[in-house]
């Protein structure tokens, strides 16, 4: 085998897998306008098919007992870890079994949303620059997968999420989908920051950030963490009242497991778009539909869900983060099925179908089903898909009618369409099954043991017995069955909602016609899908019938409704066919310990399939009896009946509106306090004040610029006339150099010096009476003592000046002993100068003991020794 | 041969220095005011070389005169050039007239 080649520690065919998306989309953004539509589709198939098949080299060659393919590329950077360790970061890539399936989905279903796209897209100007961006994500995608660190992960991470908002901005244009790229970018931003905050935390406390380096060490992440209070706060530091409140008498702690898991969960729940993250994903829509199936279905936002996976051991070690991972994971999963109830457009119930089928996920990776979990991922990307891409070939059908966006996905326009496009029908009902748990669908069996599991499984954190330090959480009994029978109702909720889009879109009669009335011209216009040559003339018929899509649309879809009725089959535990599931077992042995069956669940296996096939069958029924039979009006009922209700629902609960007047308008108006602070305090004061002033000093001095010459003349004889004033003058400047007047009591006083200048100081203890050229003199003065000095100054001019400096020696603090001779006079006594009482010159050998003492007995000393 | 004070010499160059500045300062006629500042640096070469004659063994005084001299020379010519050049364009050469760059 081809893979054989590689050293399992040197895997480099790994390169080829990432390497050639990246070409393709190099190539298809670079040239791609000039290369033509055809070169690019066929660089762009050619990049995405041969790393597919490059995956299922590496898938083939991946060693079945839980050894991985390895490849280091390069040392990137390292970090410094809690003990200063180093901590290195590698660009290095791994692939098990896990990674190896994750590839296949990539590349595979990546391979035929690239080739439906191909022919979806065609008309579009924006061709090259489309599948610039595919090939870009799938590349982002796979060093997501591959990376065997964090930060590798996270680049890929980032990767995604800027082809994701470049992929829902495609047709920029239209204001509403640069807003919905711009909220899926903000969105995952927020859940980055857990991602970030986990890395920092796992690099203190496991000094690693590969998978393998956090597995070994991660029993550190037991320590305990006071959560609160935080700091040095306590009652001690605040007011009374408030202490009592928020302070506990006990500190809260908890293990550092469930800060790391929670703070990657968030990252999870932002990407993968979980309660309260999940609002971006229902707007990505926005959209081309082949994006909307390949990275907002089949592959990126199961991101998520894959890191939970991978990091399982992390979030083993705490229950309590598992429950929360499958409690939000439960609660998406019936908040997006109840939005999808009565949700019009096409794209808008698959979206939150999948909103709804994630939580699914997060439910088996929350109760420790991780194989289970990830394998809901697997049969997820392709009935996903698959619907994904049925609904674009209706939408593409719908074209032939009407290009407008919103109404060519509004249900209430279709109706009728398995008389026009059989196959896109089919395959859509093939994946209904899928998705709604027909018995013995992949969707059946993935979710199936989502569900036994969730009802099942206990999670105990096991290792904590090894650190006695504090309890750990225990999971309640009742925790895991309120998740089974909320899961339930969600899977049930999940099979009226999609037979209800699989009636309304296919069945019945088409509600198209009246979109266009009265459209005669069929070559009129832009319309490219119109081949409808060949009238009917029976049918009520007003311009073009919509029709199935070309051959590169179909195809992908057989192939994904093929994968969507069988692929369970890969996994099927219950009947012991689960090849799959065998390959999977070694990646998440680390498991095993921690997830244990419930008491009370022996045996009810069998049994507990039932409410999940019941399920599937009310909900369908329910669909059926209400679009099929009785062709929606029941809805209509309940909406006049139930209208606030209906609305609600509707209105998407309104969760947007509730953000709206909440976190968003919280920040916006902050950003509004900012913007008056730059508009009045930044521009305001500080650039148009300044301004102003310069142009006033401008305006002023301009009055001096005459540009007469004579005025500038004039002036100068001014100046001229002043300096020779100053240079009449004599000046009469003293420095003094009083540095030694608190030791001695001594000043030097200095006048500059002169052309021709003769000095005479008065108030010197020998006044001089004459003139002299003597410029420099000493003063002493006794402590206390105040003297006036002048200097009187005659130059050669004969003009006189003079000038006096005042002269003060401080006074000695009480206490101290006056000295006569000026010589080492003790400092004055400055407020607040504590100021050591050393004595100056001789020490007496008797008195050196007095230094060693502390000031206050030393003065009394002192005190006694002068009584 | 009798001396004549250095103080009669300086008299004679502050009254020229005077009438040079107040001629500059009060005349509009450019060639006026060159000639104006020909009197101002004369009578400052009339001061250098009156008190040289107090400091006979020291020369400075002369030389300093003469590159003032040389000064003088080039700024006439540069001077009278301009002022030929103003005329062409202005057709006067009043100088209250150079006021192109204003406004």
């Amino acid at each position: 085998m081809l893979g054989n080649q590689f050293d399992t520690k040197d895997f480099a065919l790994l390169a080829v897998v990432l390497l050639l998306p990246a070409i393709g989309a190099f190539v298809n953004g670079v040239f791609g306008k000039r290369l033509g539509k055809e070169a690019v589709r066929l660089m762009a198939l050619t990049a995405i098919g041969g790393a597919f098949l490059a995956s299922v080299v590496t898938f083939l060659s991946v060693p079945h007992d839980g050894g991985r393919l390895s490849w280091t590329v390069w040392r990137w950077m390292s970090v410094t870890g809690q003990s200063g360790n180093s901590v290195p970061i590698d660009v290095k890539f791994s692939v098990d079994a896990m990674t190896a399936t994750m590839m296949l989905v990539v590349t595979g279903v990546g391979f035929l949303i690239h080739l439906y796209a191909s022919e979806y897209m065609k008309k579009d100007p924006g061709y090259h620059r489309f599948f610039c961006y595919l090939n870009l994500f799938c590349f982002a995608m796979l060093l997501l997968i591959t990376g065997d660190n964090l930060p590798v992960l996270f680049v890929g991470w980032e990767g995604v999420g800027m082809c994701s908002y470049l992929l829902i901005g495609f047709w920029f244009d239209d204001e509403k989908n640069a807003r919905a790229g711009k909220k899926a970018f903000i969105v995952n931003r927020i859940g980055d920051f857990g991602l970030i905050l986990a890395m920092a935390l796992l690099v203190y406390y496991c000094g690693s950030l590969t998978w393998e380096g956090i597995d070994n060490s991660k029993l550190s992440l037991l320590a305990p963490v006071k959560i609160w209070p935080i700091g040095n706060l306590s009652k001690e530091t605040l007011p009374v009242f408030l202490g009592n409140i928020i302070i506990p008498d006990k500190p809260v702690q908890v293990y550092a497991a469930t800060l790391v898991a929670l703070a990657l969960f968030l990252g999870c729940a932002g990407k993968s778009a979980q309660v309260p993250l999940y609002i971006w994903l229902p707007d990505a829509m926005a959209g081309p539909t082949p994006v909307s199936a390949l990275i907002h279905a089949a592959t990126m936002v199961t991101a998520g869900v894959y890191l939970v996976a991978r990091l399982h051991f992390v979030f083993l070690l705490s229950p309590a983060a598992m429950a929360v991972v499958a409690v939000i994971g439960v609660v998406t999963a019936l908040l997006a099925a109840s939005i999808g109830l009565f949700q019009h457009d096409l794209k808008k119930v698959l979206a939150y179908s999948t909103v709804s089928q994630l939580g699914f996920m997060f439910i088996g990776v929350g109760v420790g089903a991780f194989a289970a979990g990830f394998f809901h991922v697997f049969t997820h990307a392709f009935f996903k898909a698959c619907l994904f891409l049925g609904a674009g070939s209706v939408i593409h059908a719908m074209h032939a009618r009407i290009h407008d966006t919103d109404r060519s996905q509004d249900m209430r326009n279709m109706g009728g369409l398995k008389r026009f496009m059989p196959i896109t029908r089919w395959t859509f009902f093939a994946s209904c099954c899928a998705i709604a748990g027909f018995p013995l669908t992949a969707g059946f069996w993935s979710k199936d043991e989502i569900l036994w599991s969730a009802f099942s499984n206990n999670v105990v954190n096991s290792k904590a017995a090894a650190t006695p330090r504090m309890a750990p959480y225990e999971w309640p009994p009742w925790l895991g069955q309120a998740i089974y029978w909320g899961a339930i109702l969600a899977a049930t909720m999940t099979a009226f909602y999609m037979f209800r889009a699989y009636f309304m879109t296919f069945h019945g009669n088409f509600r198209g016609w009246s979109i266009v009335r009265g459209w005669t011209d069929p070559h009129a216009g832009h319309d490219h899908h119109d081949h409808h040559e060949e009238h009917d003339t029976s049918k009520p018929l007003e311009g073009p019938e919509p029709h199935e899509s070309p051959a590169p649309m179909t195809a992908p879809l057989v192939v994904l409704a093929a994968f969507a009725l069988f692929a369970g089959f890969l996994n099927a535990h219950p009947i012991h066919i689960a090849p799959l599931g065998h390959f999977l077992e070694p990646v998440f042995k680390g498991a095993e310990g921690f997830v244990s069956e419930r008491e009370g669940a022996k045996g009810l296996m069998w049994v507990m399939m039932a409410p999940g096939f019941a399920a599937f069958l009310v909900g369908t029924a329910a669909a059926m009896y209400v679009y099929l039979n009785r062709a929606g009006q029941p809805e209509k009922v309940f909406a006049e009946k139930a209208g606030g209700l209906y609305r609600l629902i509707y209105d998407k609960w309104r969760i947007d509106e509730l953000y709206d007047a909440t976190v968003v308008g919280m920040v916006d108006a902050l950003a509004d306090i900012f913007t008056m602070a730059d508009k009045w305090f930044i521009d305001g004061v500080l650039a148009r004040l300044t301004a102003m002033l310069t142009a006033l000093a401008g305006t002023l001095l301009r009055t001096l610029q005459t540009g007469r010459i004579q005025v500038y003349a004039a002036v100068m004889l001014l100046g001229l006339g002043g300096v020779g004033w100053f240079m009449v003058y004599p000046h009469a400047d003293v420095t003094a150099d009083d540095t030694s007047l608190r030791s001695t009591g001594e000043v030097k006083l200095a006048a500059a010096p002169g052309y021709g200048y003769t000095f005479r100081w008065e108030g010197l203890t020998g006044t001089d009476s004459q003139l002299t050229e003597r410029s420099a003199v000493t003063v002493r003065l006794q402590p206390g003592e105040k003297k006036n000095v002048t200097v009187f100054v005659k130059n050669a001019f004969q003009l006189e000046t003079s000038h006096t400096v005042a002269l003060e020696r401080p006074g000695l603090p009480p206490g101290a002993k006056a000295q006569s001779d000026g010589k080492g006079a003790a400092p004055p006594n400055v407020p607040g100068m504590v100021r050591p009482d050393i004595p100056t010159g001789e020490i007496p050998a008797d008195d050196i003991h007095k230094l060693l003492l502390p000031r206050g007995a030393d003065q009394g000393n002192n005190k006694g020794a002068e009584k | 041969m009798s001396t004549v004070p250095v103080e009669y010499f300086l008299i004679v160059a502050a009254v020229l220095f005077v009438v040079g500045a107040v001629g500059f300062l009060l005349r509009r006629n450019l060639l006026v005011l060159l000639m104006s500042i020909e009197l101002m640096l004369n009578s400052v070469n009339l001061t250098l070389v009156a008190y040289n004659r107090l400091h006979a063994a020291n020369h400075a005084g002369q030389n300093l005169a003469f590159f003032v001299i040389a000064v003088a020379a080039a700024e006439a010519a540069v001077g009278l050039a301009i002022v030929l050049a103003f005329f062409r364009v202005r057709k006067t050469i009043h100088s209250d007239e150079a006021n192109l760059l204003k406004n």
